[in-house]
């Protein structure tokens, strides 16, 4: 049950990426997204509910540490593209006045 | 209105395709972790697998992914070098503004948040942590520092070529296993049964710079930042 709830989380991050009018939303709404991936991923890798992937002697079942792995490259990267995206955020804003789609469509196509 | 409901089955539609596809998923994930728990320990030194995975069995997917962290600083601060005379917006970070009680208070766990973060990066082998993780505690660390001592000058230009350092170090210390293993991008150390204390050594040496590359790139994103808005 639990991966399906991390899908919702992605469902909603898709739901407001189209259908979001600000930029920064739309930054967040990929921000939302990638927590849902990265939930839906560590909870495939602890399909059997074991115990953290550290060896000390004690635990027969443990999590799977390559998702883990995985998800710490995933995190790395989403937070500099995001940082990236709002820089151009920012860019944007100093050369339309705005963050909205519509007005920097117009204003796009006005040139 | 018609238009976000056709949304909304569309979504829906997915949803179920993914519920159908995860019926028998059951088996897939079951046997990576008792092998990673079988061998993991003897063949990487190391008693964290995430780490063991991070540094030896995917060492080039770490490789990229702070090659992919260098060029996003890279990206992020040539796009903010070129108009820095704007003058709309106006970051939150004015020292008038800021409570004495929190400036106070980042005195205090500043040191602490530190050596936390320096903890977590030489401890991650052993103990839950890593190079990847304490290079963004101390990130914040230094992010704090900003709170405490707002008119800071920082040059984003050294902090970006001690990262390049540090990048070209990590790949030539990661290459150096073709001359002592034959492959490339793995323990520099040979495979030794008592102990792995020569692995730990290597374990240790990459986790404290890509730690240390990672907290400098958050830290050049960080200040690109600041110094739009000043």
């Amino acid at each position: 049950m639990d991966p399906m709830l991390t899908f919702l989380v992605i469902l909603i991050g898709m739901y407001g990426l189209s259908t979001s009018k600000n930029i920064i939303k739309s930054v967040f709404s990929v921000t939302i997204i990638e927590s849902g991936v990265i939930l839906l991923f560590l909870n495939l890798g602890n399909w059997r509910g074991g115990s953290i992937p550290i060896i000390n002697g004690a635990a027969d079942i443990i999590a799977d540490p390559l998702p883990q792995a995985l998800m710490i490259t995933t995190i790395v990267i989403g937070s500099t593209v995001t940082a990236l995206a709002l820089m151009l955020c920012i860019k944007v804003f100093h050369h339309y006045g705005t963050v909205e789609w519509r007005e920097i469509l117009r204003r796009g196509e006005g040139k | 209105m018609i238009r976000q409901g056709i949304l909304i089955v569309m979504l829906l539609a997915i949803f179920a395709v993914f519920i159908v596809s995860l019926s028998d998923l059951d088996q897939l994930y079951q046997t990576s972790a008792d092998y990673f728990r079988e061998y993991g320990a003897e063949q990487t030194g190391s008693n964290n697998l995430v780490t063991a995975i991070l540094l030896d069995y995917r060492l080039f997917d770490s490789l990229f992914e702070a090659g992919i962290l260098l060029i996003a600083v890279s990206g992020i601060i040539w796009i903010s070098k070129h108009d820095i005379e704007e003058k709309n917006a106006r970051f939150m970070l004015d020292k008038f503004k800021t409570p004495d009680l929190f400036v106070t208070f980042s005195r205090l766990v500043y040191p602490l948040m530190l050596a936390f973060g320096f903890y977590i990066i030489v401890n991650g082998h052993v103990s839950p942590g890593g190079g990847f993780q304490g290079g963004a505690i101390v990130a914040t660390a230094i992010l704090i520092l900003y709170y405490i001592d707002a008119e800071k000058e920082t040059n984003i230009g050294m902090i970006v070529t001690v990262e390049k350092f540090l990048y070209l170090t990590i790949l030539i210390i990661a290459s150096l296993s073709i001359f002592t293993r034959g492959t490339f991008f793995t323990n520099v150390f040979p495979y030794d049964t008592h102990g792995g204390s020569n692995q730990a050594i290597y374990l240790v040496t990459l986790n404290i710079l890509v730690g240390f590359k990672v907290a400098l790139g958050l830290w050049a994103i960080f200040t690109a930042f600041l110094k739009e808005g000043r």
